[in-house]
């Protein structure tokens, strides 16, 4: 459903060797992005998400190409993890940019609002600001807003690093959820083996601009081949 | 946001409202803007005038007289200006260099000037001296000639205008040259000690000395009538220097370009008459050019005599001004 | 695909437009000969380039300095009593027209003055004490951003780490300022280079001669308009270089997305900081008093009673408003193309941009107006389009002052939130409503705020062109001046000074919102 085709990258002022990735993500598919700092998961998903520019290389969704699709008609929605509310509009406001950028909302609309604000267990706090309320709480605002938008791709750019294990763990089984609901293919970086084994089917580790391994989440942490993996992971 | 928004359209509304037309003919003279201002003879001129002109006199206000020259000299034939009024006998030559000035035919029937008048294109309209004012509780012996002032060592200190920018300081480089001749560097180097500052404009300068500056500012012999009439203030008055005074002569022209000579012509007679000359002294503060020394208010005698007048030729300051200046300058910054 | 905003070109062709044009009009106006050439090298022209500079960089230097120091108080002082009044204050020295600021610096530090330094006054003195006077609290204002750009995660880092109060200067405060510093400084250079009627007063004669005189000189007594046009390049040649050396000695901060918004009164709070605020606040202030003073031993009440002072206050406000307008949408323009171009890296370009916008201050309204003039009397008589033209001028020059305000906070706002509105498909009106304005009306506010007052107190193009029905407040003023009405003089500038102190409040409550 998203298919990843040699997609190539090099960053212009950098000496690393040229990126190119290659992956597929099925719909209802959570996989989890693992691998060393500066091996290329963030920058793999600002290609997905139209930030950049791919050297060469394909991206499908659903059969069709996107890599020459502007940013917003992608049909993708990336979740960062910092900075991804306005803090001068209230959560209402910030979710509601999702559906409508001029913020005029008919009634339909406003119920898928209240509908992702439900969803996502925000009730209640739609007129709060993002400063008044918990990280965790803004994320899941930013979540409501990807529900809302109802994009078949989901990223997520370490969207939950900032916060402590036991709500890490509730917001990735609510993006769980949400993935398998609503037929989404998701990628997630993380910089924690451990979320991986809470949600993802399947669990890519990302070294030097390359997809270097892709398996079962269980397999590929338990029972790495590669010598690079046991390395990353180091306990074991 | 929207309130930015209202002040914006009332902004521009204020701007570009209404322009008045009307069937009368009208003149449109040329002049400086303390002509104009609501204390210069401006508004009263207008209303004198056109009492009995049957026309709508249009004064429009430049920044000096150099500039109403140099507007001409931008706008050539096709000025709008029927009538410049304003500029003085150090402009005249170029003036005249121009072309674009008609002969005016009219005759000064009632001279107040020193000097006879004789110019086919520009009548006077009043004239005045420079001279240095000073304040007489501060300075009780002021020098009693330019030469004393010069030479005096721990003489007075002294707030004059810059030539390059300034007609009364150009009139002072003229005084000097009238006054010293070859030597007038020397003289400059003399007096450099003494200059406070030499400031941009007469405004400042004059400022600077009713702050108390310095001990005298370079004026017109005229300036303490101000005080004595409109602030009934007799402290200040003009140093009379033995050696005379340079002169300033302000004068107004028609233009060749213009479609109303008979009423710019009647404008200029207006003019040498004395319902305008009558506002003169009391306004622009100097001496009518065509009004007898017996019409001047009363405050007028107690200002001092300043002759003999000084006064080059136009030509020669056309000719000699740029070197002059050069030569002011290397002598003051020395 | 990434389409960065192309909207900065058109926008600064047009400004090389309408500053080159009036140049070649006046060039083409008058007849040039080679003879004509040869004074570009003689002796008065150069001593002339080298006290301009001279005075320049040290105005800029003794500025700047204190202006570091009071900004870093304001910063580490918190927020005190009276605060929002020092920095109000701080706006008013840009609205007082030269002549003014002479009479207030005399009426402290001349011999009759509070402070009397006599004769001392005039020279290399008197230029920079003025200068320090219009400048400083400029630079405070466009120095302090700067401050509170720096995150509070840095802070407490800084204090995590034990960092001393030098060790804070070198890793928090210094990088921070190095993206702002060289901008203010090329502005406060170009203003003290252009500065006429302050050098020429209190410089106490010929010596302190600066190219705008000799500017000034060739179109006015000397008629000499190709002179003046090459003069005026020359300081413009002389502009773009000293601009150069800034821009290489100026880093844009590599754009960190993870920012932590910013958390004021995180640090420690700094005892030296009020006493020195309290210096730099009277020192502005003394000068102001001096004028204030005087407006009201002057004939106050039967002057407010007269309509042509209000009609010149409503020019005047007419102006400042149209010009602000003006600038701030200029500089928006230039701005967001500026902006992306730093956010993806090419700093260089972006920094190109905004010193272009810039360097056109020094090119003399006087040369402008007359340049203007030339190019459009075959066609419109100049009379009529006085105001345009007036607004026009003070919009350029008032985009310097533009481009120092909003830059580094639209930088700020591109960089965490351009990626995320693109993402979201927020563009045009929408992104503008809910986004772009809402987060930088403040800077907007700031911006329009010192065109306006700028514009407000400017005398350099309306005398020039001359109109009886459009006379302004600094115009009134002159014409009191040159009428003998010193007293009545003093009431305007009393006026000018208040209208500038509400008009600060006003627009940055109206376009800054409730908490500016």
């Amino acid at each position: 459903m998203l298919e990843i085709d040699s997609l190539a990258f090099r960053y212009a002022t950098s000496t690393t060797p040229s990126m190119s990735f290659s992956l597929t993500v099925e719909a209802g598919e959570l996989v989890c992005l693992i691998g060393p700092s500066g091996a290329g998961k963030s920058t793999l998903l600002h290609l997905l998400a139209g930030f950049l520019q791919p050297g060469a290389g394909r991206i499908r969704v659903d059969g069709s190409p996107i890599e020459l699709l502007p940013v917003a008609e992608r049909p993708i929605t990336i979740v960062f993890q910092q900075h991804n509310l306005f803090p001068h509009l209230d959560l209402y406001a910030n979710v509601a940019l999702g559906i409508a950028p001029s913020l005029s909302l008919d009634s339909d609309q406003r119920d898928a609002v209240d509908a992702a604000f439900a969803r996502v267990d925000l009730d209640g706090l739609q007129r709060r600001k993002p400063g008044e309320v918990s990280g965790g709480q803004r994320q899941r605002a930013a979540l409501a807003r990807a529900l809302v938008r109802a994009r078949p791709v989901l990223l997520l750019d370490e969207a939950f690093g900032a916060l402590g294990p036991a709500q890490r763990r509730e917001l990735i089984l609510l993006v769980k959820t949400l993935v398998t609901e609503r037929r989404m293919a998701a990628l997630m970086v993380s910089h924690q083996p451990r979320d991986a084994r809470i949600a993802a089917e399947r669990t890519a580790f990302v070294l030097d601009g390359r997809i270097a391994a892709i398996d079962s989440t269980g397999a590929l942490l338990d029972t790495p081949e590669l010598p690079a993996v046991r390395d990353y992971l180091g306990e074991l | 946001m929207f309130s930015f928004t209202r002040f914006f359209a009332v902004a521009l509304a204020c701007l570009f409202a209404g322009v008045v037309s009307a069937a009368q003919p009208t003149l449109v003279v040329y002049t400086y803007d303390s002509f104009t201002s609501e204390w210069g003879p401006g508004p009263q001129v207008e209303a004198a005038f056109e009492k009995s002109c049957n026309c709508d006199l249009q004064l429009l206000g430049l920044e000096d007289g150099v500039s109403i020259l140099n507007r001409l000299r931008l706008e050539g034939d096709a000025s709008k200006a029927d009538v410049l009024l304003g500029i003085d006998t150090n402009l005249t030559a170029e003036a005249r260099a121009t072309g674009l000035f008609a002969e005016h035919g009219l005759r000064m029937n009632s001279s107040a000037l020193p000097e006879s008048w004789q110019d086919d294109l520009f009548l006077p309209y009043d004239y005045g001296y420079f001279a240095f004012v000073y304040n007489r509780e501060r300075l009780p012996d002021p020098p009693l000639s330019l030469r004393q002032l010069v030479e005096a060592g721990d003489g007075p200190t002294l707030l004059i205008q810059d030539p390059r920018t300034s007609t009364p300081g150009l009139g002072l480089l003229l005084w000097m040259k009238n006054v010293f001749g070859d030597d007038a560097a020397t003289a400059w180097a003399q007096l450099a000690p003494r200059i406070v500052t030499v400031s941009k404009g007469w405004s400042e300068a004059y400022g600077l000395f009713l702050d108390g500056e310095a001990d005298m500012v370079l004026s017109y012999s005229t300036s303490p009538a101000y005080h004595m009439i409109a602030e009934q203030d007799r402290r200040f008055a003009a140093a009379r220097f033995s050696e005379g005074h340079y002169q300033q002569i302000e004068v107004a022209g028609m233009l060749k370009s213009s479609k109303q000579k008979p009423l710019a012509r009647e404008f200029l007679q207006f003019m040498l008459g004395s319902e305008f000359q009558r506002i003169i002294p009391t306004t622009n503060w100097m001496y009518p050019a065509a009004l007898p020394a017996t019409e001047l208010p009363p405050e007028f005698s107690d200002l001092i005599d300043p002759s003999p007048a000084l006064l080059f030729d136009d030509q020669q300051v056309a000719r000699e001004r740029r070197g002059w200046i050069d030569e002011w300058l290397e002598a003051v910054t020395r | 695909m990434i389409r960065g905003p192309v909207s900065a070109y058109p926008v600064l062709a047009l400004l090389a437009l309408v500053t080159l044009a009036p140049l070649a009009g006046l060039l083409g106006g008058g007849r040039l000969e080679t003879a004509d050439l040869a004074f570009w090298n003689s002796a008065y022209v150069w001593r002339a380039l080298r006290f301009s500079l001279w005075q320049a960089t040290l105005s800029t230097a003794l500025s700047l300095a204190p202006a570091i120091l009071v900004a870093r108080a304001l910063a580490h002082a918190g927020d005190f009593t009276g605060r929002a009044f020092v920095l109000r204050l701080f706006a008013v020295p840009l609205v007082v027209p030269a002549v003014v600021a002479v009479m207030g610096v005399v009426g402290v530090y001349g011999s009759q003055g509070w402070l009397p330094l006599g004769r001392s006054l005039y020279g290399l003195n008197g230029i920079l004490l003025a200068h320090v006077f219009f400048n400083l609290p400029l630079a405070v204002r466009l120095l302090l951003p700067l401050w509170q750009s720096i995150p509070a995660h840095h802070w407490q880092l800084g204090e995590q780490l034990g960092f001393d109060v030098r060790q804070r200067w070198r890793h928090l405060e210094w990088p921070a300022l190095r993206e702002g510093l060289p901008g203010v400084a090329l502005l406060v250079f170009m203003l003290c280079l252009t500065s006429f009627a302050v050098v020429l007063t209190l410089g106490g004669g010929p010596r302190s001669t600066t190219l705008e005189v000799a500017i000034y000189q060739s179109l006015r007594f000397d008629f000499d308009p190709p002179r003046a046009v090459i003069l005026a390049l020359l300081q413009l040649g002389l502009c773009v270089l000293v601009a150069l050396a800034t821009l290489r000695w100026q880093r844009l901060p590599e754009v960190e997305i993870d920012t932590a918004p910013i958390l004021a009164g995180q640090h420690r709070r700094s005892r030296a900081a009020l006493p020195l605020i309290m210096i730099a606040a009277l020192f502005v202030a003394l000068p102001l008093a001096a004028l204030t003073l005087d407006a009201l031993r002057g004939p106050a009440l039967e002057m407010l009673g007269r309509p042509r002072l209000w009609r010149a206050a409503g020019i005047s406000l007419a102006i400042g408003f149209c010009a602000a307008f003006v600038a701030t949408l200029a500089g928006w323009l230039l701005l967001r193309t500026s902006a992306d171009l730093a956010r993806r890296g090419r700093a260089e370009r972006a920094g190109w941009i905004e010193t272009g916008a810039s360097v056109v201050y020094v090119v003399p309204p006087l040369v402008l107006g007359t340049g203007y003039f030339v190019l459009l009397s075959p066609y419109v008589s100049p009379f009529d389009w006085v105001l345009p033209l007036v607004i026009g001028v003070n919009a350029l020059m008032g985009l310097p002052f533009v481009i120092r305000c909003l830059g580094p906070a639209l930088r700020q706002h591109q960089a965490r939130h351009e990626w995320l509105c693109q993402s979201l498909g927020l563009r045009g009106w929408a992104r503008w409503r809910w986004i772009d304005w809402p987060v930088l009306r403040r800077a907007f506010g700031l911006s329009a705020a010192m065109v306006c007052v700028l514009a407000m107190g400017d005398l350099g193009v309306i005398a020039l062109f001359g109109s009886s029905d459009s006379t302004t407040l600094p115009l009134l003023l002159y014409q009191q001046l040159g009428a003998y009405r010193t007293d009545e003089a003093a009431v305007s500038a009393g006026l000018l000074l208040l209208l500038c102190l509400a008009l600060f409040w006003l627009i940055e409550r109206v376009i800054g919102g409730r908490d500016a």
